[in-house]
């Protein structure tokens, strides 16, 4: 087995979720809002749908900061064509750094002192990793070809390999050294 | 009150004070000879079971800074230090140690250690490089610290020993052809090596062959990368044990599990496989010999009016959130005490015990290091594999030791982790969201610019970790003060820590080398070190910041001398002659290797003492048998 965890873990699956989940957002909520997390992330629908945490994460942006204030960032992505350059306000800037380091580290960041108090929230301004598997989906991890460091393990010896485009190296040493690798000296 | 632990008046021939790495030797070997043996366990036991071991992984995914004691529970019975306790001082100068340590010297004791079963063996980096002939003599030899009353010589059997009950895996042939360790003839590891990184492979097309300077002493040295020997499974090496092989152990908890090392990158806090060694599967192999009592305070060791110990005191609670504990005492003819440098510093200190020298607490010493860090200009595939695989050897060894500490230069796999907190501080970097939410933002990239700059930057990042040695200085010290006390009363330690100018002097010479390796790479230097860092320090007007390495060490030393050490060379008390101090609180010198190998050899030896205490002990006085007479290790159960 080359996975990171074996398959027994079955808590992780369950601690990615509350104990008793709010109603699930309907399918178009997601949908959108993977949409608009395309435009923040870079990463495409198919990808961010395979995280397995797109719905999750969008209940976590509402209990987070509320759903008028959601639904604002969203039209008003959807108004500047998807293109979070066009995006104006602090709120709506600050909404969209934190949902893509949401997607990006499986954590939630603090948000600038005068936005939250702007959205009057009634949570600690504080980071937080939402879910153990959050942290395992997190996309940083691809924009390098990496892996989480403590989950989904490459296989023993794979970090010699070179990532994608480089070139296949020596062993260090190994050419210069004549004693074929077998045994200690007795010095 | 669970009655399993309560032991009052009960009777063993050996307590052992901590279930870490060296109390679970000690107690493995002395329970295979016979002896009935008690460990008593501060922490709780429960990384023992896959239920648990899965939690710390839990706890671990979900914790915002992963730090060596990020997977473990917190435990207010038996606190921890974490590494994240010393944070900057109020005015932007120095430093506060919040948290368990209490700490007033001039630089801060940036390390931890872990009070649970297993220890701080549970979060330990896998590393297994032997110490160097030379470093038992740096007094004599180089003109700093202490010598040790033993050498290599004494402890190559150990070694040999230490490295069968880790499983260590390395290329013997290569220690010997680059650094010149002796091994006995024809020795090889119980597993072959590591595969080195393509990060050092990177390393070795650039560098190996080429010289750099000690600025310090003008000598050139010859750069070679050098693979390192590890505590983690690779491949069993037929050849072992001459010919005999060698059966790697599983993980705890789950049978036939923990194969070979499947590279998660996360040694150090947690290995999510148990590929690496931890001292829970040597507890998984002692005989029924052994009792394991945890959630047990060891508060004193108990003497008699001729000086021998005749047990301990301990603090048996229930719940480690809200410490209520019940005081019990359990006798034994030898006393272990196995608790880490400082708590065993600490634990002989509040006893008033082994201290005729005034050597206990002093002379503590860690290995304080110095990253350095940069961009490569291509990819080279970081955070892949164990944290480290190879290091550059030579800056260990040779008469700049006389000048200044000496080092080993280990290449780091996991980009700019330790230095910078990559890859979440990149993130956050590219996202312009400061460090504070009253700092103002910076303008975010999104989309596939972020996706591919943040690509970019990590995939080239390399980072080198200057692990110093540090010489013993009896002013770095562990007290107590009864005003200083945890939740269940115990005096918390306190430390007073510094660098003595051999050490900084170390560092100069060192972040010179930095430089020219970057030139010699080719890559853009990184490296910076801010004057808010709490350790933040300037010798001969340049600035440095360090880290703790996780090594504490030093504070009963061993010696040949009663008068100006702890304990002798078996880590047997002086002025008690059943009292054990077994750990790396007995290494007077610490050289440039991780310690904990060095630590296993020396507990190992220490077995053998105890065994002939032991047996001596329980020697008829009347040696010539009597008719009828039952020898009284014969009639023992």
């Amino acid at each position: 087995m080359t996975t990171g965890v074996p398959l027994t873990a079955t808590a992780l699956a369950s601690a990615a979720t509350p104990d008793a989940p709010p109603a699930a957002p309907p399918a178009k909520d997601v949908d959108r809002f993977v949409r608009l997390s395309v435009a923040l992330t870079g990463f495409d629908a198919f990808e961010l749908h395979g995280t397995g945490l797109a719905e999750f994460y969008l209940r976590t942006v509402v209990a987070q900061v509320g759903r008028p204030a959601y639904d604002d960032l969203r039209k008003a992505l959807e108004q500047a064509g998807l293109d979070p350059e066009k995006l104006e306000g602090d709120v709506h800037q600050d909404l969209a750094r934190a949902v893509a380091h949401l997607w990006y580290l499986g954590v939630w960041p603090p948000l600038s002192a005068a936005v939250h108090a702007e959205l009057r929230r009634q949570v600690a301004n504080d980071a937080f990793t939402v879910a153990p598997e959050a942290y395992v989906q997190g996309l940083v991890w691809r924009t390098f070809h990496g892996h989480p460091q403590g989950a989904k393990a490459p296989g023993f010896g794979t970090w010699a390999a070179p990532p994608p485009g480089e070139p296949e190296l020596p062993q260090p040493g190994r050419p210069v050294r004549g004693h074929g690798g077998k045994t200690g000296g007795g010095r | 009150m669970s009655p399993a632990r309560d032991l009052d008046g009960h009777r063993y021939d050996v307590i052992v004070v901590g279930a870490g790495w060296a109390g679970s030797l000690v107690a493995k070997r002395l329970g295979s000879q016979g002896w009935r043996v008690l460990v008593l366990e501060a922490g709780t036991t429960t990384l023992d079971t896959w239920a648990g071991h899965l939690d710390a992984m839990n706890t671990f995914y979900s914790s915002l800074i992963k730090v060596p004691n990020a997977p473990y529970r917190a435990n207010t019975a038996a606190p921890s230090p974490s590494v994240l306790d010393t944070v900057p001082g109020k005015d932007g100068h120095g430093y506060q140690a919040l948290g368990y340590l209490v700490q007033d010297g001039p630089l801060p004791y940036g390390t931890d250690y872990l009070r649970a079963g297993g220890g701080t063996g549970m979060h330990w980096l896998g590393l297994t490089p032997r110490m160097l002939p030379q470093d038992f003599k740096v007094r004599t030899q180089f003109g700093y610290g202490r010598d040790w009353p033993i050498g290599y010589d004494d402890l190559q059997h150990w070694y040999c020993e230490a490295e069968r009950e880790i499983g260590v895996a390395g290329d013997a042939a290569e220690q010997t052809e680059e650094i010149g360790l002796p091994f006995p003839e024809g020795y090889v590891f119980p597993m072959h090596e590591i595969p080195s990184s393509y990060v050092d492979r990177v390393m070795a097309k650039h560098l190996n062959g080429k010289t750099v300077f000690d600025s310090c002493t003008d000598e050139p040295v010859e750069l070679r990368v050098v693979n390192t020997p590890h505590g983690r499974n690779s491949t069993p090496n037929p050849a072992y044990d001459g010919g005999r092989g060698f059966r790697p152990q599983d993980a705890v908890g789950l049978p036939n599990y923990g194969e070979r090392c499947v590279g998660n990158a996360s040694c150090t806090p947690i290995c999510p496989v148990q590929a690496k060694y931890n001292p829970l599967k040597t507890q998984a192999q002692w005989s029924r010999k052994v009792t394991l009592v945890d959630r047990a305070v060891v508060s004193r060791v108990l003497v008699a009016d001729n000086g021998r110990v005749t047990g301990v005191e301990y603090q048996a609670y229930d719940d480690p959130a809200t410490p209520v504990a019940t005081t019990r005492t359990v006798e034994a003819d030898v006393v272990v005490v196995a608790a880490h440098a400082i708590e065993s510093a600490r634990l002989l200190l509040a006893s008033e015990l082994a201290n005729s020298s005034d050597q206990v607490g002093r002379n503590l010493m860690d290995h304080p290091v110095m990253l350095a860090w940069g961009l490569m200009p291509h990819q080279v595939g970081p955070f892949r594999g164990p944290g480290s695989t190879s290091a550059f050897e030579r800056f260990r060894m040779g008469e700049s030791r006389r000048e200044h500490s000496p080092w080993r230069l280990v290449i780091a796999n996991w980009g700019w982790t330790w230095a910078a907190g990559s890859p979440g501080s990149d993130v956050a970097e590219m996202l312009g969201i400061p460090d504070s939410p009253f700092k103002p933002r910076g303008k975010a990239r999104y989309g596939p610019a972020l996706r591919e700059q943040l690509g970019d930057r990590i995939g080239r990042q390399v980072a080198f970790q200057f692990e110093l040695e540090q010489d013993a200085q009896p002013g770095n010290r562990v007290t107590i003060d009864r005003r200083h006390r945890d939740a269940l009363g115990n005096c918390r330690p306190i430390l007073s820590y510094d660098l003595s100018d051999h050490v900084k002097k170390g560092m100069r010479a060192a972040l010179d080398v930095s430089h020219q390796i970057f030139e010699l790479l080719g890559a853009e230097e990184r490296t910076r070190y801010t004057s808010d860092a709490p350790s933040y320090f300037e010798y001969e007007g340049t600035g440095y910041t360090f880290n703790g390495a996780g090594h504490g060490c030093g504070t009963h030393v061993m010696g040949d001398d009663r008068k100006t050490s702890v304990v002798d060379q078996w880590q047997r008390s002086w002025d008690h002659a059943n009292l054990y101090l077994v750990g790396c609180g007995s290494m007077p010198s610490i050289g440039t290797s991780n310690p904990s190998l060095t630590m296993a050899a020396l507990a190992l030896r220490s077995v053998e003492r105890i065994h002939q205490d032991l047996t001596e002990l329980h020697r008829p006085l009347v040696l010539r048998p009597t008719p009828g007479y039952a020898h009284p290790t014969e009639a023992r159960p």
